[in-house]
């Protein structure tokens, strides 16, 4: 039971910024829950194209995304957690008027991007001394929220790829009585709308304490093979259909302020990728936890 | 102690397992080569280009392979940014050019298949994209020119054909001299109509069907308007404000100085003119200056006339090349 309790202080889910997964390997007690409400922003002025990394966004220059979130996750039971996350997203470019003028482009788009509903469903805890595994099976559906992808070389700044997405990944979650903790999640994402489907991984390492919790993650996409690479053969100007991989790291970082509230923070950046910003951001949220 | 190995061996294999499995590295498309469409991104010195081929609508065509060819190549003359500047043109003002004649202007530059710089034959002529009209290759001294432009970058590989710089864009309208002429004057070249007063001279002295004739291959310094209204002034008549005060002046008269403007030399692009007298069809000489740059000065017969220069050079027309400048020759 003293182990349960403190495991059970890691509740903290702070996976709300983009390109992480929306859910973390700790579970929700029965009727317990957390909501957060966050800010994000990232901004990028380099381009991983194929064959080279490019300096400069075409058409936009340089690109900055801020994202307004919502995050939600109960416990059904103790073993089966619900999440949901709405982000508000805008992206803004940095074309020059002349240019916008010029190609009838816009240098912003906003909206709703995905409704992202997930569930996963601890099966198995195996628990030796002080420690405790426990593997987590993840189901999850993403919906489009009315936005536009489909706008040619405009949608360089599209808030999101317009696809349906059903997620299915397995999880291994280690935790100590220490504190520490390290996660593992690999899972495929499949998508309809001509977006090719994806095998993401998240490692995550971090350590919690009763005042602090602070973790490091490590992700990492790789699309199918189905994909195209953007202004390369096979690429029609529809720009979902590329081929987007990369590997990302960050920090997350969690503090509570008073009873059932805390703030959270984090940064991260990408080290490679494909046909994608090579984007740097950070982020910050409210935590209420109930 | 024990607890720790625990934790290093789960750790490991954690981080172990994820990261081998779907790590994006570099490595794995590096040796891709870039398409035509890609290298005009990647290279700031095509920026231009690059936005000319998005809203003339050939970066997807030029970003895949070609189907019009066996090899699935293209070959690209890719303007350079300063080539484009020689027209007044940035990634932000294309719309200073009409829709329709950037597209054809971008197709005028490609052809099928890979043209390497060692089948730039003196005189060879090259079918583009662009209705088949052709292009012709120069030799003057060391360089290398298609029409008048300069190949100032050669070879250089892409994955779907060849990019060769050129140190001015190449400019055709699919027309004869006197279409090419209605489509400046129409604004379906620079939206900004010019030539105006040149087309109703050249209505004024019924020359359409001597200018227009297929087999005549001429070379045509063209006045552009304001030529036309600094005429008028030095003329001392009332200031030019439509093109049909070009009728204010001697029928006989227009038609010599159009003539004079006219050369029966198999229509040259400026890679072809040198310094020197050449003969016009109204029987006199005109002056052009050193080459200097892509251009040359043309002098009128008058001995007291002073040398005009060349705005726009450099423009294929089906029955000769169109030189555009800015002074009326006398």
């Amino acid at each position: 039971m003293k182990n349960k309790l403190l495991f059970n202080l890691f509740m903290l889910t702070p996976a709300i910024v983009l390109a992480q997964s929306p859910v973390s390997g700790f579970m929700k007690e029965k009727g317990k829950g957390s909501a957060v409400i966050s800010y994000a922003s990232e901004k990028y002025n380099q381009v991983y194209f194929v064959p080279s990394i490019n300096d400069g966004v075409p058409i936009f220059n340089d690109v900055k995304i801020a994202s307004q979130s919502l995050y939600l996750e109960y416990g059904v039971t103790n073993n089966f957690n619900v999440v949901i996350n709405l982000p508000y997203i805008t992206a803004t470019g940095n074309a020059t008027e002349a240019t916008l003028k010029d190609l009838g482009f816009e240098n912003k788009r906003a909206g709703l991007q995905d409704l992202k509903i997930y569930s996963k469903y601890n099966f198995h805890s195996y628990v030796f001394g002080k420690n405790q595994i426990d593997f987590i099976g993840v189901l999850g559906v993403e919906v489009p929220m009315g936005y536009k992808a489909d706008e040619g070389l405009q949608s360089i700044i599209a808030i999101g790829d317009q696809a349906t997405k059903l997620n299915v990944s397995g999880m291994m979650m280690y935790k100590n009585q220490c504190g520490i903790f390290a996660s593992g999640q690999i899972g495929n994402t499949f998508k309809n709308n001509q977006v090719p489907n994806a095998l993401t991984t998240e490692t995550k390492i971090g350590f919690a304490a009763k005042r602090f919790y602070i973790d490091a993650f490590f992700a990492t996409q790789l699309n199918s093979s189905a994909g195209v690479d953007i202004l390369q053969p096979g690429f029609t100007g529809f720009l979902p259909a590329t081929k987007v991989n990369y590997t990302r790291v960050g920090l997350n970082a969690y503090i509570p302020i008073v009873k059932y509230v805390g703030l959270t923070a984090g940064a991260n950046t990408y080290l490679s990728g494909r046909n994608l910003g090579k984007a740097t951001g950070i982020y910050g949220g409210l935590v209420f936890n109930f | 102690m024990k607890n720790s190995n625990t934790f290093k061996k789960i750790v490991f294999a954690i981080l172990a397992t994820t990261t081998l499995i779907s790590c994006e590295r570099n490595s794995t498309y590096e040796d891709t080569k870039p398409s035509i469409a890609k290298i005009a991104v990647l290279n700031p010195a095509f920026s231009t280009l690059e936005a000319a081929a998005i809203k003339g609508g050939v970066a997807v065509v030029l970003s895949n392979y070609n189907t019009g060819d066996p090899s699935g190549h293209f070959t690209v003359f890719a303007p350079t940014n300063d080539a484009f500047l020689r027209l007044g043109l940035t990634s932000e003002n294309l719309s200073l050019l009409n829709q329709t004649f950037l597209t054809n202007t971008l197709l005028y530059a490609v052809s099928n298949g890979d043209l390497m710089s060692g089948a730039f034959i003196p005189a060879n002529l090259s079918g583009s994209a662009f209705q088949g009209v052709t292009r012709r290759f120069v030799n003057r001294g060391e360089d290398k020119f298609i029409n008048g432009s300069k190949i100032v970058i050669k070879d250089v590989s892409a994955i779907n054909g060849t990019v060769h710089g050129i140190d001015k864009v190449l400019l055709a309208t699919g027309g004869n001299i006197v279409q090419s002429a209605l489509a400046v004057q129409s604004g379906n070249v620079f939206v900004q109509k010019d030539l105006t007063y040149l087309v109703e001279a050249v209505i004024y002295c019924d020359l359409l069907a001597a200018l227009s004739n297929p087999s005549a291959n001429l070379t045509v310094f063209a006045p552009n308007d304001q030529a036309f209204k600094n005429l008028g002034l030095a003329l001392n008549l009332p200031p030019f404000t439509q093109p049909s005060d070009i009728r204010q002046i001697p029928k006989a008269t227009v038609t010599a100085v159009l003539l004079s403007h006219v050369l029966g030399n198999g229509g040259k692009f400026t890679s072809e003119l040198n310094a020197g007298p050449v003969t016009n069809l109204n029987g006199t000489n005109l002056t052009l200056g050193s080459y200097n740059n892509g251009v040359l000065s043309v002098k009128g017969p008058s001995t007291t006339s002073t040398p005009s220069n060349m705005t726009i050079p450099d423009i294929q027309a089906t029955n000769g090349v169109i030189h555009i400048i800015d002074k009326v020759l006398l």
